[in-house]
């Protein structure tokens, strides 16, 4: 069986991560994914974590977050600005299914891109805007990252420690919800296309996707007047003992840096917090009459998850993690990257792909997160590296439109299409010395290279 | 009244709690047909979770539930019972898509594993959602979204330095799955019906999607592997200060999150403060930003505490800048935008009463998002699923309850 979206071409116009994500999404599904890029307006992801800390020459083909967003496409650069760039895009516009951007509608509207614009050309193409606050509306224009839209959404109010302002989570978490809500809404409007022949366009909120996915504490306003109190994330509306407990932590004596280590435990019933008395030896205080039943333990939990704590700081996380787990109690230990790297079960679940980067970028084979669920009785799944800059101009422009070569040097001599970035700036990497000083990170192994060059050698 | 975008789909939801009923509701929002199978008596155990409506625990007022299903077919089944497992079968032969949502051991045991479901119909989707996977060493773990998080490498990074580290709040992780299947389900059964429609090689057309909510939260870290791949680095959640810019800051009635975004620049947002000092070498550049993180955030935070959140978050807009500002769940009701979007839609419930619910993440211009009926009430569609769509009659629907089967 052929990958289930061969055949569907997609265009993506995307900066950072709620457009690229779901297009990637897409790639690895089989889909053909022509991401736009500028060369006068390098994207960030170009210019951030370079492998071995070392941008070099050609930066623009050694990051981190590149690679990882964008596998499996193809890579064209072209400069909307000109109104040339903009008929080649509709040239393309013409041969695509879909059209996937993260622009403002300000811009779009400038650059005569709406839909209503493509449908003249294609009438049956499927676009889609994914935007913070959506494409119309009082907030339309108002530009917004990750971040930003979890904090309009709610989630972020009630995400905090106790009597702590809210925190912020260290990934641009809500993007990932608007690519995934983006995901459900492109193949709903394939679906109907392809029943109906007919295409529209999708008008993405990130702020309304997030928001559908704290309806309890939005709902319990609406319909019983109370606004919910910020603090208290690890805490749990009914379960108790449910929190984050320190355990015995990981030194690490070639650098001042250490592994903190954690688990988190999660009970509901009694017959696991029977589990869990009995994998802590049954200290006398489980006996106490303010543990004595579920009610009694929850209104008594800032007492118990001392006296939890004080038990778990003189444990190994994993060992302990794995006992209660074995004694049926809902636990797990915060894994760090390294931990997900080397984790027997991901092992197991063959969810790492490993990716070949161009020799040019001087990046050897590497393991990537892959895909958040596993198709079965599927053909094995792309692992083609992201493009270098402009790599598939030639291609896209001759194969799909077209061109002849000299067509092609003359968008090239005047600027219409590129394969260097212009002006770029040679970024300065922090040096991972002052990383750890400033305790931003937890440790950095020296010789990373060659564990990962041994983890893969086991690699399926 | 216009067609929706699936429409034509038949969907069969086992699922109960929150990743399987969310994913089967954002498909029986775009038009799918679902039919929900509960458990008789106690029902799905989001009935009990709450908030309620008025506080009071009642099984049909629980807010969740109420949420996670509008727009299904409720019906009840004993999947432990054999008379009960063979009124399933019929319906996982109507359907297009099977969802489910039990570990590994309890699907097994209760018939509805992939195989099982395959030999009744050989052409289904079927769409599992567990917290490990089907397989690998972890799959017989229990999680919450709690430990969800720790082991999908979320928490870890998440939080401050000198604290323990911290989950987002509730249910996260189980949303998250929802979403991703709904998605991967729909691109299953495209590759069915469109993509490999004319293969005639393959037997049957049906297919397995296995989900893992841990691999939901894993493959959603950005460039959190990477570190470690590129550099050797093992991430960790950092310092709050010197994070001034990008971080909540207090207002005089709440937070903000000061963001430049891509146009303006460090000058304007001077200017745009009217704070001269900014503009001095030592907060000019990125670096030195870092290098005197504490003192900027002591003079952003003077400023800031001059204005109250909603005016400084539309003024730094005017501006240009990508300001963020905390909402309570009040003030996301009360969003001027989403109410924009028509995004907060009232539906009646014949024991809740009507109710306001959160809505579309996306406006389509031709198949509209439509919340469609409210949550059925336990066992609501037996008698219109068994009787008028399965042909049982009323006697027999009456002594499937009494031999314990619906």
């Amino acid at each position: 069986m052929s990958l289930p979206l061969l055949g569907v071409r997609v265009i993506e116009m995307g900066q950072l991560l709620a457009v690229p994500y779901l297009c990637k999404l897409l790639a690895d599904m089989g889909a053909e994914i022509i991401r736009f890029e500028s060369c006068t307006r390098l994207d960030p992801h170009r210019n951030s974590v370079f492998y071995g800390n070392a941008p070099g020459p050609t930066f623009w083909n050694r990051g981190a977050n590149f690679y990882d967003q964008n596998r499996n496409k193809l890579g064209i650069t072209i400069d909307l600005s000109d109104a040339e760039g903009r008929d080649l895009f509709r040239s393309l516009i013409a041969v695509s299914d879909v059209f996937c951007e993260n622009f403002t509608p300000r811009v779009m509207h400038n650059f005569l891109m709406e839909y209503e614009d493509l449908a003249k050309i294609r009438p049956d193409i499927i676009m889609l805007s994914s935007t913070g606050y959506g494409y119309h509306g009082p907030w339309a224009n108002y530009g917004a990252v990750g971040p930003t839209v979890e904090a309009s959404s709610g989630l972020m109010h009630i995400s905090s420690y106790q009597e702590a302002p809210p925190v912020l989570a260290e990934i641009p978490y809500t993007d990932f919800v608007g690519a995934e809500h983006g995901l459900v809404a492109v193949m709903a409007a394939l679906h109907y296309r392809a029943k109906t022949g007919i295409g529209q366009f999708i008008d993405l909120s990130q702020q309304a996707s997030q928001a559908a996915l704290v309806p309890e504490v939005i709902m319990d306003y609406l319909a019983n007047g109370r606004d919910a109190a910020s603090g208290g994330s690890n805490d749990h509306p009914s379960m108790a003992p449910h929190g984050v407990f320190p355990c015995r932590a990981e030194s690490d004596p070639a650098k001042e840096g250490e592994i903190d280590r954690w688990i988190a435990i999660a009970v509901q019933t009694d017959k696991e917090w029977d589990a869990l008395i009995q994998v802590m030896n049954e200290p006398q205080w489980s006996r106490d009459p303010r543990f004595h039943n579920g009610l009694a333990r929850w209104h008594n939990r800032g007492e118990l998850n001392h006296l939890i704590g004080e038990w778990t700081i003189h444990q190994d996380a994993i060992p302990l993690m794995q006992r209660l787990q074995d004694a049926g109690v809902a636990a797990g230990v915060p894994l760090t990257n390294r931990d997900l790297l080397w984790d027997r079960h991901l092992r197991g679940r063959e969810f790492f792909r490993l990716i070949e980067h161009p020799k040019s970028s001087g990046i050897p084979p590497l393991p990537y997160p892959g895909l958040p669920w596993k198709l079965s009785d599927s053909s094995p799944l792309p692992s083609r590296a992201a493009a270098t800059l402009g790599e598939h101009n030639t291609y896209v422009f001759a194969e799909m439109l077209g061109y002849s070569e000299n067509h092609i040097k003359d968008l090239e001599s005047q600027g219409v299409i590129g394969w260097n970035p212009v002006d770029a700036r040679v970024p300065k990497p922090v040096e991972r010395s002052t990383l750890l000083e400033q305790r931003r990170i937890a440790t950095y192994d020296e010789d990373f290279e060659a564990r990962i060059a041994d983890e893969l050698r086991s690699f399926h | 009244m216009p067609e929706q975008a699936l429409s034509h789909v038949n969907i069969l939801d086992l699922t109960h709690h929150i990743s399987g009923s969310y994913a089967t509701k954002l498909l029986a929002n775009l038009g799918a047909q679902v039919i929900k199978v509960e458990r008789p008596g106690l029902g799905d155990p989001s009935r009990a979770l709450g908030p309620f409506v008025g506080d009071d625990p009642h099984p049909e007022k629980s807010l969740p539930f109420l949420y996670l299903n509008t727009g299904k077919r409720g019906v009840t089944i004993n999947l432990t019972n054999e008379l009960g497992r063979s009124l399933l079968q019929p319906l996982v032969l109507w359907a297009d898509i099977v969802v489910v949502n039990f570990s590994p051991e309890t699907s097994l045991n209760l018939g509805v594993d992939y195989d099982s479901l395959k030999v009744i119909n050989p052409d289904a989707i079927v769409v599992s959602i567990t917290n490990f996977g089907l397989d690998g060493p972890y799959r017989n773990y229990k999680a919450w979204d709690l430990v969800e998080y720790a082991f999908g490498g979320l928490m870890y990074i998440f939080g401050t330095h000198d604290r323990e580290p911290v989950a987002h709040a509730l249910y996260q992780a189980q949303y998250r799955a929802g979403t991703v299947a709904a998605g991967a389900a729909q691109i299953a059964l495209y590759g069915k019906k469109v993509t490999n429609s004319g293969d005639t090689e393959n037997q049957s057309e049906g297919r397995l999607v296995d989900i893992s909510i841990m691999e939901v939260i894993a493959s959603s870290l950005r460039d959190t592997v990477s570190q470690y791949t590129y550099q050797g680095i093992v991430r960790r959640r950092g310092p709050l200060f010197g994070m001034g810019m990008g971080r909540t800051m207090a207002t005089s009635d709440g937070y903000i999150i000061p963001v430049l975004g891509l146009g303006p620049d460090w000058e304007a947002f001077a200017d745009f403060l009217d704070i001269p000092e900014l503009k001095e070498e030592k907060f000019v550049t990125q670096e030195n930003r870092i290098r005197n993180a504490q003192e900027l955030d002591q003079i952003l935070s003077a400023r800031f505490q001059q204005f109250t959140k909603m005016q400084l978050f539309h003024d730094a807009h005017a501006w240009r800048f990508h300001f963020g500002v905390v909402l309570t769940p009040r003030e996301v009701a009360e969003n001027e935008q989403l109410a924009f979007r028509g995004y907060f839609v009232d539906i009646d419930h014949p024991v809740a009463g009507t109710l306001t619910y959160p809505g579309a993440s996306a406006i389509f211009s031709e198949t509209p998002w439509r919340i469609g009926s409210p949550a059925p009430t336990l066992g609501q569609h037996n008698k219109e699923i068994f009787c008028e769509m399965l042909g049982y009659s009323t006697s027999d629907l009456v002594k499937l309850r009494q031999m314990g089967a619906i």
